[in-house]
């Protein structure tokens, strides 16, 4: 495996330095010195990003597709075969069957759809409402952004107290002050995934809220002023100004926060275990690949999962072209 | 352009020859150091701050001393187990991918038939003579082949409030390892502990994110007369499905139905006097002598009582263990010596004094007095342990089995089982089709 990847390395350095070489040829050419000069010093400056990129980001990425296409098992790593689509079909059968994979396509696709229109709901909210200069706000915004500089795994932990079943539950401490009974929310279907909805959402928005607070800080003031004089209230202000200002931002936000929802892992993992009802599409790639070590199958599921997320992505960016 | 091609090569070179280096760094290991020391690595799964850890660094020093003369040299490994055990066994088969495995590693014993198949581990039956083996409670075996040897052991029992019991009027005097209660007694004092107005038992019904709930709760099933696969480890169908199976889970959730345990009991309960009962292995004990003064101020306020039978006795065990690797090593002369230092009756005691685990070998006299709870968990191995299933899939078993815990509240035994049994059966054909 080491032996491949540096053939494989080897090979990219050498289409690197082909580009670099035919670059500089022109120019010599072309008796184009300082763009030679430059162009050199470019290539080289280029070559550790290029090469740590290929390492950490394509590499993966390419042995993944091609362990797609075998029966790799975790423990007979030098007994690797090609099986061209035998994965997939797997995939296709397990599918069928309405069993974990299916349970697993469906909470993913139930929490992308809860998750994204909350989450950038509440970041525009809360960008909105810490983008005046009234007393505080500063605060406010530390304290908003403050989940997101936690790790996902402690948060998931935190909640695991305010979600704790019974009388020890935070949650259902504060609910029994009203007389509603202790409930297990983590185990309940009809809870469990709501919860980690709200739980990601919560964890996640402080960052979009910046990028929001980024968008409002473009839209220039004297925009709100004609919309002032014209009479605007409030709310059309938002609409006829803030909102079309905002729209290049929404669109980046929308995307990132799309492809972060398909891949929820850490939550459902630490929360809940491996239960039907939470297992995400992540989380039974996870599984597959790492506990029950078929790393083939699971690369396909990944490969799978990748063409999904670039599909929506496409059409998502294709509509809001459209709208532009 | 001459210049610039040369000196484009000359990178190329340099970087050529770099990663060329580290490629012989990683794959060529002569096993012997530049005084000519046979050095022998061993990979453990602990954090090296532990004191876990600590007591392994003091027999390996030991045998470093012991073996000056004779030129080999132990050199330990701590690789602490971050995200449960699965970080450790990443960081196993990134060593067995690259070439890079220790001469021994530590492994959970559940993993044996799994490692044993895909050739990590290599046969040790014959390097380890009858008469050592037989000193050892359990052995890691799998298709008659030996393994590897038990680090230490475990059991687990029911740590009991006696406070509750006198409260309750309960007395459980009489019930041993060697004569345990059975089921129907066990929910008679389940119902007493619940009508003074506790939470009967804490059978850890909510540990299903890990290997908790596997460990202490598939001793149930066994007593019952079920089991999980046949003896090749690649049948579920009919075992893990059986009528025998079924009954034991279906006390469990007899338990949970009629309110005697549930899946809302906090870590803290049974510490805090809520709960009667409170399943769980040995590590609980220095935790009930040393922290929770308020509840148990001394050994008089608490107990253990072995696991219930019923249509046999049983009772879980099973630990991590000492496995000789198939590295490039072909001379394993050295690394049994460390081997076997390792899994002496001193080194034993040294560990499992450290750990407050029961030693793996019967030949380490600890000196438990009878009726103290070490004795009965002892004595209760020895009586009734039964390892969990051998077998490749254990992973899916695993899964499977929390899913059950998890699904009792509410679902129906027949279903849970078959869609377990399903999913196990499914893995095991998988597993069987590559290993041929």
């Amino acid at each position: 495996m080491f032996n491949t990847t540096l053939i494989i390395l080897a090979v990219f350095i050498i289409v690197f330095l082909g580009f670099a070489v035919y670059d500089l040829a022109v120019a010599k050419k072309r008796k184009q010195v300082y763009r030679a000069k430059s162009s050199l010093t470019a290539y080289l400056m280029l070559l550790p990003a290029v090469i740590l990129a290929f390492l950490f980001i394509l590499l993966p990425i390419l042995y993944s597709l091609g362990y797609a296409f075998t029966d790799y098992y975790l423990l007979k790593p030098n007994e690797i075969n090609f099986v061209w689509f035998d994965n997939f079909k797997d995939f296709f059968e397990e599918l069928s069957t309405k069993g974990t994979l299916y349970n697993a396509i469906k909470n993913t696709l139930v929490f992308v759809v809860g998750v994204v229109p909350l989450q950038i709901g509440l970041a525009l909210l809360l960008s909105l409402f810490v983008n005046r200069d009234g007393v505080g706000s500063k605060i406010f915004k530390v304290c908003f952004f403050a989940p997101v500089v936690i790790s996902l795994s402690v948060t998931s932990f935190l909640w695991l107290q305010i979600l704790a079943p019974g009388e020890n539950g935070l949650l259902n401490a504060l609910l029994g002050i009203f007389g509603i009974p202790p409930h297990d929310w983590l185990k309940d279907p009809n809870t469990a995934m709501p919860c980690i909805i709200i739980l990601s959402a919560w964890q996640g928005c402080g960052y979009q809220m910046l990028i929001f607070l980024s968008g409002l800080s473009n839209i220039r003031k004297e925009l709100y002023e004609a919309a002032s004089l014209d009479g605007a209230n409030g709310w059309r202000k938002f609409w006829l100004v803030t909102w079309p200002g905002l729209r290049s931002t929404f669109v980046y936000i929308i995307i990132t926060v799309f492809i972060g929802a398909c891949r929820i892992l850490t939550q459902p993992m630490l929360m809940t275990g491996y239960m039907d009802h939470t297992v995400t599409l992540s989380y039974y790639m996870y599984q597959q690949g790492y506990v029950y070590r078929w790393v083939g199958y699971s690369s396909a599921v990944a490969l799978l999962m990748t063409i999904f997320i670039g599909a929506i992505t496409l059409i998502q960016r294709r509509i809001f072209r459209e709208e532009k | 352009m001459k210049k610039l091609l040369t000196s484009i090569l000359t990178i190329f070179l340099a970087m050529a020859m770099v990663f060329g280096m580290t490629a012989c760094g990683g794959t060529e290991d002569t096993g012997t150091d530049k005084d000519g020391n046979t050095v022998v690595k061993i990979m453990f799964h602990v954090d090296k701050t532990t004191t876990e850890a600590q007591a392994y660094q003091k027999r390996i020093n030991a045998f470093n001393a012991a073996y000056k003369d004779q030129k080999i040299k132990a050199q330990p490994m701590f690789k602490a187990r971050t995200a449960g055990a699965s970080g450790y066994e990443t960081e196993l088969l990134n060593n067995q991918i690259e070439g890079t495995l220790a001469d021994i590693v530590t492994f959970d014993a559940p993993n044996t038939a799994a490692y044993a198949k895909s050739g990590l581990l290599y046969d040790i039956s014959k390097l380890i003579p009858q008469e050592t083996q037989n000193k050892f409670y359990s052995l890691n075996k799998y298709e008659g082949k030996l393994y590897g040897l038990p680090i230490q052991e475990s059991s687990a029992g029911f740590f009991y409030n006696k406070k509750i019991f006198a409260q309750a009027g309960i007395n459980v005097d009489g019930i041993t390892a060697e004569n345990p209660w059975d089921f129907a007694k066990f929910k008679e004092i389940c119902g007493k502990i619940k009508a003074v107005g506790k939470v009967a038992v804490d059978m850890r019904i909510d540990a299903v994110k890990d290997e908790t709930a596997p460990y202490l709760l598939y001793p149930f099933i066994y007593a019952a007369g079920g089991s999980f696969t046949d003896s090749t480890g690649y049948k579920a169908e009919g075992y893990y499905n059986s009528a025998q199976t079924a009954r034991g889970f279906q006390f469990i959730k007899d338990l949970i139905s009629a309110g005697y345990t549930s899946y809302e009991i906090g870590a803290t309960d049974f510490f805090t006097g809520k709960v009667g009962m409170y399943l769980s292995s040995g590590w609980t004990i220095p935790d009930l002598d040393n922290k929770y003064k308020a509840t148990f101020a001394s050994r008089d306020d608490w107990g253990l009582l072995p696991y219930p039978k019923d249509a046999v006795a049983a009772s879980a065990t099973g630990s991590w263990s000492y496995a000789i690797t198939n590295n490039h090593h072909k001379d394993k002369t050295a690394i049994v010596e460390l081997l076997n230092w390792m899994t002496s009756a001193e080194s034993s005691k040294a560990i499992t004094d450290a750990t407050g685990m029961i030693p793996a070998r019967k030949d380490v006299n600890n000196n438990y007095a009878q009726g103290t709870p070490e004795y009965t968990l002892l004595k209760q191995l020895e009586v009734s342990g039964k390892e969990r299933p051998v077998t490749v899939a254990y992973p899916t078993f695993s899964t499977t089995f929390n899913q059950i815990i998890s699904g009792l509240g509410k679902g129906e035994v027949s279903a849970l089982l078959a869609s377990a049994t399903k999913t196990l059966q499914g893995e095991m054909d998988r597993l069987q089709k590559l290993h041929g």
